[in-house]
């Protein structure tokens, strides 16, 4: 898993943000981008990687929920993950490059579409950190913020399809420390804020363990435990469950 | 842990004492939590364009000028009558004695089993609507229609009548009732509850009877209390369909008791869903147990909206949903996840409801004790059904108004159940006649 992965939701920190810098200062978006790489492992190192597992917690504090996570993505395009939390069971999501799914006993099965479907697919990528020039049709840097006493580049990331992503590096190492984005689902806008921290060394690459989320008065508490970059993943993983190839053959007729 | 409640509460009188220095600071700092919370917690950001740093600045003098608790509390509850919404209150302790408290027990440190009676309060009497199979008040021969007048030490007609005093005008009426008789059943495991009986034949009847574990399995959700959890199919009749399930907790149970429900009755005229008696639980179960029902795409039951937060109660079609006529039945114990479900899909017209009006109590709300001691509730979210209204405060209003008599039960009818399944039948009959 790369350093800024997301997992469902998140967000709305409340750091102070400083004024914009004036624009002539600051560096490329593809700059502020490519120095993430560089900074976490760079290109080398990411492209030795054709698969990983990870596994970790989530956690909704106010609620006093906490689940086991487990994740894999596999070159080029595919992704699945599962939260089990006692009392709600199985979340899964999946991505194919092709179609993106979410299933839960709550909710049960679906198939995403329009703007969730891209997103889904975005996040879907593999090593997204590393591929950005082939997600993104333009990245650009808005200015400088301070988080927490630390200055950031912030940088708008428009994509190919779906909704434009906001992220703040750190001015003095590159590391990412915020995300914001704003999901389009048939629930509703759904406004997120993920804070990046606890970097550590995962193989060759340097990795936040820890992703703080919020949306709306909500807290997201999602811990890494364990990256392992070429795990043999069953390739049955990747495969739908019945219930989603179900909606799919459906939707076909 | 604040209380998660459903009602509201506010504004019960108690006799007036004068304020010590340490009671009239606590109700300062009572005063300042409960206008931060509204301002930080209310779902409207803009608090219905209401100037609320003018009504603290309106209020807070005359709260510091307060001669008692009771003026105290009033000016409180002065400040939240601003925002003109339900669930917000602040009350005296103490008023939850009559209502749903391990308080209003006869063995204060006791759990949930019980004898294993379900029971409403019809015109002002305690009625048995069903006795669990197996479980001590069928062993000793408890029948549907029978009156329990007295439970332990206490007679029930004093305790009806308060809370019918305080909840007169309110759809919170029947559930806090049949909440209030429930509870003074419930003690522990094994222990024995002596209760005053009218029989069949008009006769009293005392019977000393044991507290058995309740029916279901304990399902563990975040910080809530562990619940008794259980779900049931069967076919009510031949060709109906009968989903029946305590709370909107245990997914993956309530969903395999659905799927299997759903599957097994492929060729069934009609399904009836029983919601009656069932509190909510988690939300989202609404939306999912409903795609169980609906082959539309993008069908919304509501719409709930939080501090930044705007969420569509959306249903995701299962693949093979069942498509016939869908029944579902409520009454006044029908509260929050149970009237989204309700509401919602008798809003978008893929069911007709029977029953009685329902709790009207779909919002989440918290209960705090104040630094003073007083409660205070308050609401952190809204909820509009997808028809527009909202069911705080009205509840769902059954398409088939019926509420069993007595007399009905005594005769082990099921009068709601039966007018759902003369619907079905209805409509098989005006479809086979197209």
């Amino acid at each position: 898993m790369k350093a800024t992965r997301k997992f469902g939701i998140g967000l709305m920190l409340t750091m102070a943000a400083g004024a914009l810098a004036p624009a002539d200062d600051l560096p490329k978006g593809e700059t502020v981008l490519d120095k993430f790489v560089e900074v976490t492992g760079g290109k080398a190192a990411y492209s030795k990687i054709h698969s990983e597992a990870t596994t970790g917690t989530m956690e909704f504090k106010a609620m006093g929920l906490k689940g086991k996570l487990t994740a894999y993505a596999a070159e080029p395009d595919k992704r699945y993950s599962e939260i089990v939390i006692d009392g709600v069971g199985k979340i899964q999501e999946g991505s194919n490059g092709e179609i993106a799914w979410g299933m839960s006993a709550v909710q049960g099965p679906r198939i995403k579409e329009g703007d969730e479907k891209a997103e889904t697919l975005l996040q879907g990528k593999f090593n997204p950190d590393f591929t950005w020039r082939d997600l993104f049709k333009s990245v650009e840097t808005l200015g400088v913020e301070t988080l927490d006493g630390k200055e950031c580049y912030k940088v708008l990331l428009t994509p190919k399809a779906g909704a434009p992503i906001t992220k703040w590096y750190d001015k003095q190492n590159g590391l990412l420390l915020k995300m914001s984005l704003t999901s389009k689902t048939p629930m509703g806008d759904i406004q997120s804020d993920s804070a990046f921290s606890d970097y550590r060394k995962e193989g060759e690459l340097t990795v936040a363990h820890k992703i703080v989320s919020h949306v709306s008065t909500m807290e997201l508490v999602m811990t890494v435990e364990t990256v392992q970059y070429n795990a043999e993943i069953p390739k049955d993983k990747f495969d739908a469950p019945a219930e989603v190839k179900a909606l799919l053959k459906k939707a076909e007729k | 842990m604040p209380v998660l409640v459903l009602g509201v509460l506010g504004a019960i009188a108690v006799p007036a004492q004068r304020l010590k220095p340490a009671e009239r600071s606590a109700n300062v700092e009572s005063f300042e939590h409960v206008w931060a919370t509204v301002r930080d917690k209310y779902w409207d950001p803009k608090l219905n364009g209401l100037d609320w740093q003018s009504v603290r600045d309106e209020l807070r003098p005359r709260l510091d000028a307060a001669k008692d608790m009771e003026e105290s509390r009033r000016i409180l509850n002065e400040m939240l009558s601003r925002l003109k919404q339900s669930h917000f209150g602040v009350f005296p302790g103490d008023i939850y004695h009559d209502l749903d408290s391990r308080e209003s027990r006869d063995e204060p440190d006791s759990d949930e089993a019980s004898p294993g009676i379900d029971l409403r309060v019809t015109d002002g009497h305690a009625i048995v609507t069903e006795v669990q199979p197996g479980s001590p008040a069928a062993a000793r021969s408890v029948k549907p229609g029978w009156e329990i007048v007295r439970i332990g030490k206490t007679d029930l007609a004093p305790v009806i009548s308060r809370i019918t005093k305080q909840f007169h005008d309110s759809t919170l009426l029947d559930l806090r009732l049949a909440r209030a008789a429930l509870n003074r059943l419930q003690g522990s495991a094994g222990s024995t509850v002596q209760i005053e009986f009218v029989d069949s034949a008009d006769k009293k009847v005392m019977l000393d009877l044991d507290r058995a574990p309740p029916r279901g399995k304990l399902v563990r959700f975040g910080n809530l209390p562990p619940q008794h959890v259980w779900s049931e199919w069967r076919k009510a009749r031949p060709g109906v369909g009968y989903l029946g399930f305590n709370m909107f907790m245990d997914p993956e149970a309530l969903s395999a008791t659905t799927a299997e429900a759903v599957q097994g009755c492929t060729d069934c005229r009609g399904f009836v869903v029983d919601v009656r008696g069932n509190p909510g639980g988690i939300g989202a179960l609404a939306m999912g147990l409903a795609g169980w029902f609906v082959e539309r795409q993008g069908m919304q039951l509501g719409t709930e909206y939080l501090r930044g937060l705007t969420i569509n109660f959306v249903v995701f079609p299962r693949p093979e949903p069942f498509r016939g006529p869908l029944a579902v039945l409520v009454d006044g114990s029908s509260a929050s996840t149970a009237e989204i479900f309700a509401g919602g899909l008798k809003d978008a017209k893929r069911a007709r409801i029977f029953g009685s009006r329902t709790a009207g109590a779909a919002l989440p709300s918290v209960i705090e004790r104040l630094p003073n001691g007083d409660g205070f509730q308050y609401a952190i979210a809204n909820y509009v059904s997808q028809g527009g209204k909202p069911l705080e405060g009205i509840g769902v209003i059954p398409d088939e108004e019926v509420r069993p008599s007595r007399r009905q039960l005594l005769e082990g009818k099921d009068p709601a159940l039966d007018a759902a399944i003369d619907w079905i039948a209805k409509q098989h009959r005006t479809q086979e006649s197209k």
